[in-house]
């Protein structure tokens, strides 16, 4: 395996990391976009275990910094921030084509990089390249179950009554800091997005942890918030409720890449140059 | 911060195993800068701050120089294998990649927290010139101690976890990264008494004194205060990215105000 640092896109304004297996072969070439505003290494440089042991096991990885973030630029054109993202994976998949000679790719997001894979991959031509997606603590939505599951328990609990009683006097009226945020796409849209990938033959992998269980609290709770697309063979989803939302413990990060080695070999399997079909 | 035509990574060192990034300098002159970056979590969040230097000083003139010790970042190796004497060996060969990169006659160094440690403890073997640090790790059995404590409030923190995690799922970390029993030996043993004296002391620390800094002989003159102070060790802000411009604009305004014989 050896890895090439590059300078890329359509404007020369992207940096990332190339990793290419050693021995030729057919695979799929992965891309791991930024997790907020972390640059490609990823939290606690899970970016780079993860394309690291890819690599050892036949697959092409990019690690690689969207416009404005991380270490790369801006391109200049006037663009939506969508339209920037689409654009930037376009530049990151033809960059691993160059290097690796990949025909077809997964993209690997976490946080806002699962809404960004989501992004790129809601495009109705996406399949003509991106044949699958790993969605790390993507797009989640407080169903009946969660509010069930969430507030049932609080509510009959005195202490926690109790609790928020004293926490509200204690605020004193106190206002919380504005908050800038990009909403969200509605639920429905995101649910038809899913079933159109599937549709298109696209192989999904929903990995949720409970760092995000203010808004997602069960296993259940994926069927719950995108309805019956996501008991399709194609779609896989796990909800790990013990760890946090960037896989602080390196016990956890280990998880995470078994988890993602283990889907990719079984849905992306690797044919090497030669090897009778 | 638009354009990176000018900001190249690349791999160099032994096997190519150091990744880096060149800011070739505006107008060049006869000076550049390596910019050490600090380990663990304090890389992760000063990394945007080191890019935002490294783009200023590239813009006074200062070839600049990022890189990533052995076991961090884009660099070869595992989290768990990064080496206190490994990363002085390679803030040797940064700066020697720098210098030919560069031609500059004079290579200065700048490191926030343990960064500031190695470019001062590397000072001589790196032949630098001069060397500005932010908030350097003097004590480092004091600092072993804190992300000690860190660590095990983390693991306990039921705002990042569900339910507190068992100890021995965190033992042998700090914050985020895996470290070994030879690194933690190291970092608990350093103590001032580097040979190198910082030119500029920039002290972000809300309980410093400029005279806590003594223990680097560096008078107290050349010790500046930076406000607000940075929550380097607040578990409330493990996440958050570290920006400075009060820092960006001191280390720049020093260097151009400051030459070096």
């Amino acid at each position: 395996m050896r890895e090439s640092a590059f300078r890329f896109g359509r404007a020369g304004h992207l940096i990332g990391i190339a990793g290419v297996p050693a021995s030729p072969c057919d695979a799929v070439g992965v891309i791991v976009l930024n997790a907020g505003l972390v640059h490609r290494v990823g939290p606690f440089r899970m970016h780079v275990d993860l394309t690291r042991r890819l690599n050892t096991i036949g697959y092409p990885t990019l690690r690689f910094d969207l416009s404005t973030i991380g270490d790369s630029g801006a391109t200049g054109e006037s663009q939506t921030r969508n339209q920037q993202i689409c654009a930037d994976v376009e530049d990151a998949m033809a960059l691993l084509h160059q290097q690796a000679g990949c025909q077809r790719f997964v993209l690997v997001g976490l946080c806002s990089g699962a809404d960004k894979a989501h992004t790129a991959a809601r495009d109705p031509h996406s399949h003509e390249k991106i044949s699958g997606a790993v969605f790390l603590d993507g797009f989640a939505y407080r169903t009946l179950g969660f509010k069930l599951r969430h507030y049932l328990p609080r509510a009959l609990d005195p202490r926690r009554w109790w609790r928020r009683l004293a926490r509200q006097l204690n605020a004193g009226g106190v206002q919380e800091n504005p908050v800038f945020a990009v909403a969200p796409l509605p639920q429905d849209v995101v649910s038809a997005d899913l079933t159109s990938m599937v549709k298109r033959g696209l192989k999904l992998c929903f990995v949720y942890t409970g760092g995000i269980n203010m808004y997602f609290n069960h296993q259940r709770q994926f069927r719950e918030c995108f309805g019956p697309v996501m008991a399709d063979p194609a779609v896989s989803s796990r909800y790990l409720e013990a760890i946090d939302h960037t896989y602080a413990l390196t016990g956890d990060r280990q998880r995470l890449v078994d988890h993602i080695d283990g889907w990719l070999r079984h849905n992306f399997p690797i044919v090497h140059a030669g090897a009778s079909s | 911060m638009t354009r990176v035509d000018n900001e190249l990574p690349f791999f160099f060192g032994h096997d190519h195993e150091l990744f880096g990034i060149h800011h070739a300098a505006s107008h060049p002159g006869g000076r550049a800068v390596l910019l050490c970056a600090p380990l663990g979590q304090d890389y992760i969040r000063c990394h945007r701050l080191y890019r935002q230097l490294a783009v200023a000083l590239a813009a006074e003139g200062h070839s600049t120089l990022r890189f990533d010790y052995y076991g961090c970042g884009d660099s070869a190796g595992d989290s768990d294998e990064v080496d206190w004497h490994r990363c002085l060996a390679d803030t040797v060969v940064a700066a020697n990649e720098l210098r030919a990169r560069s031609g500059a006659d004079q290579v200065l160094a700048f490191g926030a927290r343990l960064g500031g440690s190695l470019a001062l403890a590397a000072a001589s073997a790196a032949n630098f010139d001069d060397v500005v640090v932010w908030d350097p790790i003097i004590d480092g059995q004091a600092h072993a101690a804190t992300l000690d404590a860190l660590q095990d409030a983390m693991r306990q923190d039921t705002k990042r976890f569900v339910r507190p995690r068992a100890s021995e799922e965190a033992a042998g970390q700090w914050l985020g990264f895996p470290v070994n029993t030879l690194l933690r030996q190291q970092i608990a043993g350093l103590r001032a008494g580097w040979s190198a004296v910082p030119s500029l002391l920039l002290d972000s620390l809300a309980s410093a004194k400029a005279s806590d800094w003594r223990e680097l002989a560096i008078r107290d003159a050349h010790v500046a205060p930076i406000e607000p102070a940075t929550p380097w060790d607040e578990l409330s802000h493990l996440e958050t990215a570290i920006l400075c411009h009060p820092l960006v604009h001191a280390v720049v305004a020093h260097w151009r105000e400051h030459a070096y014989a």
